[in-house]
């Protein structure tokens, strides 16, 4: 527990000045642009409007089936392709540090990188629904649904587990951005096609958005959550085999 | 009873069907500087990151400070630190903040950090970023994360590679401190002989994966004494006559014929002989052994495969 806590402590020291970091706050400021975008076309709402559902769903779906899986695809290509520059696993591996506590760390600090972006998506989503009660009063809000979105928030974090196991398995593996990047792109992108399909239930991508379906909803969050932390050591495993050379 | 701080027994790996280390039994012993000495592909970095638990031998043992490697490799590899080619570093961080990367997986104290940029005279310079720092400081700080925990064995793999003379210089003299200041055993790899000769105590030679030579330096410059190199534009003639004379010849890549004799006395006769039998002589010379000669010397002219690249 202890050389997790120090190889953490590392960790958080190599994301200064880095893109990595500064993602988790662009990353949900792009989606609220968009959420203030279409808050401010919203023609002359019908009687069951209400401002705060539109908002808070709206942000929080957008996040969930594009920018979070692309978030996390570039996440972790960053946090592991600093460690592939300058072949910094061969000085990591000679250090009295075990394998699978380091694949362990860069697991939690992209759970943690994601929670941190999806928790200022909540915060942003908050001011923009605030924003829009000033700006048009005319439409109808609410009180705050605080609970709503920090719930719903859980969910859809907890349910992009499987997809944060994957990309960290992959951007360990092969050095370079195009392979990370690729499996990423690829993984949203066919997350359109797969989304009516039958597949589309347990397709590792749509997970997140499947949270906000009744139907998809214990699948999204077992498979999300449960499969992630089997695909993480199935990964981790695989890693301390592997010889470094 | 010497002690060892490296210790290898029958090392063996292939990568595919290429067996880039066969059957090395190395013994470096404590204290002092280490030079493992061979050409560019002999096998030297397979070795380290074999010695450093990063890859696992197909067959043999690692031994550290006595201890089997397999056995305890964070605990023996606490007691290592290591420059294994180029410095890893991370660019977009300072010197110091390097440093503290690795401290904190260690969970080293933090005065250490100001002990190691002092031992490599990078104090001045730990605030800067790594990625406007040379060659020269970036393989320095390569050392200062090497030595941070103050390790009683120092693994260094090639660590005046892309420097120039002056950082050569600097580098040598900081390696040599390094036993007398700090205590350390120093394992160092080269492909060059005139380094190694002039901070190394023991040597071993390793060419195709094979440990060809491991002994003293003393030892290693007796056998090199004995060398000439001629110059005879009938090489193939010159061989068979000088062998027939009970001198061993053998032909350099540069087309010079090394030569199993050291001594003014020997190279008038040898002179005298091949001119005699109709020969033209161009060039004879006491030998200033290279590592090719050493090779040529230990592998008796087995070379076939390095001398046909």
């Amino acid at each position: 527990m202890m050389s997790l806590i120090r190889v953490l402590h590392a960790e958080t020291l190599k994301l200064k000045r880095t893109l990595a970091f500064r993602m988790i706050f662009v990353a949900p400021l792009l989606v609220v642009a968009l959420q203030f975008f279409i808050a401010w076309k919203q023609p002359r709402p019908g009687a069951e409007f209400n401002l705060w559902d539109m908002v808070a769903r709206t942000s929080l779906s957008v996040w969930a089936v594009f920018m979070l899986p692309l978030l996390i695809t570039l996440e972790t290509a960053l946090i592991n392709g600093i460690e592939h520059g300058e072949k910094q696993w061969k000085h990591i591996f000679a250090l009295p540090v075990p394998r699978h506590v380091v694949y362990a760390a860069k697991f939690l600090i992209a759970q943690a990188l994601a929670a941190a972006s999806t928790l200022i998506l909540c915060a942003m989503t908050v001011v923009v629904g605030l924003a829009f009660t000033r700006l048009r009063p005319e439409l109808p809000s609410g009180a705050i649904p605080f609970v709503w979105i920090l719930k719903h928030a859980a969910f859809v974090w907890l349910a992009s587990w499987l997809i944060i196991a994957i990309h960290i398995w992959v951007s360990v593996r092969w050095p370079g951005f195009a392979l990370a990047l690729g499996a990423g792109i690829g993984g949203t992108f066919f997350a359109i096609f797969a989304a009516g399909a039958r597949v589309g239930k347990y397709y590792p991508w749509l997970l997140p958005v499947n949270v906000f379906m009744e139907e998809r909803f214990t699948t999204a969050l077992l498979l999300g959550a449960v499969g992630g932390l089997i695909a993480a050591v199935i990964g981790c495993v695989e890693f301390v085999r592997r010889d470094v050379v | 009873m010497q002690k060892y701080a490296v210790e290898t027994c029958g090392l063996t790996r292939r990568f595919g069907a290429r067996l880039a280390v066969d059957d090395l039994n190395l013994l470096a012993p404590e204290g002092g500087v280490y030079g493992f000495l061979g050409p560019n592909g002999a096998g030297k970095t397979t070795t380290i990151r074999m010695l450093l638990g990063l890859i696992r031998p197909d067959a043999g043992e690692v031994r550290l400070f006595g201890a089997p490697l397999a056995a305890d490799r964070l605990s023996l590899i606490r007691m290592a630190g290591a420059l294994v080619e180029s410095p890893s570093l991370y660019p977009h961080l300072t010197g110091r903040e390097n440093l503290e990367v690795t401290r904190r997986l260690l969970g080293a104290p933090r005065g250490l950090i100001d002990d190691a940029l002092g031992v490599v005279k990078l104090a001045q310079d730990a605030d800067r970023r790594v990625r406007e720092y040379s060659t020269g400081m970036r393989q320095r700080l390569g050392l200062a994360l090497a030595l941070l925990n103050k390790p009683r064995l120092l693994v260094l793999d090639e660590p005046t590679n892309g420097l120039d003379p002056a950082g050569i210089h600097e580098m040598r003299e900081l390696i040599r401190r390094l036993p007398v200041e700090f205590g350390a055993t120093v394992f160092l790899s080269s492909h060059l002989l005139s380094e190694v000769e002039q901070i190394a105590g023991h040597i071993g030679i390793i060419h195709q994966g094979r440990l060809l030579f491991q002994g003293a330096l003393a030892e290693l410059q007796a056998r090199r004494r004995e060398h000439l190199t001629v110059g005879v534009k009938q090489s193939e003639q010159a061989m068979r006559c000088l062998g027939a004379a009970g001198w061993d010849a053998q032909r350099r890549d540069d087309g010079l014929l090394a030569v199993s004799a050291a001594t003014p006395d020997a190279a008038a006769r040898i002179n005298s002989l091949l001119v005699s039998q109709g020969m033209e002589v161009f060039h004879i010379a006491l030998a200033q052994a290279s590592l090719e000669d050493i090779f040529l010397t230990l592998t008796g002219g087995r070379n076939e495969t390095r001398r046909a690249a």
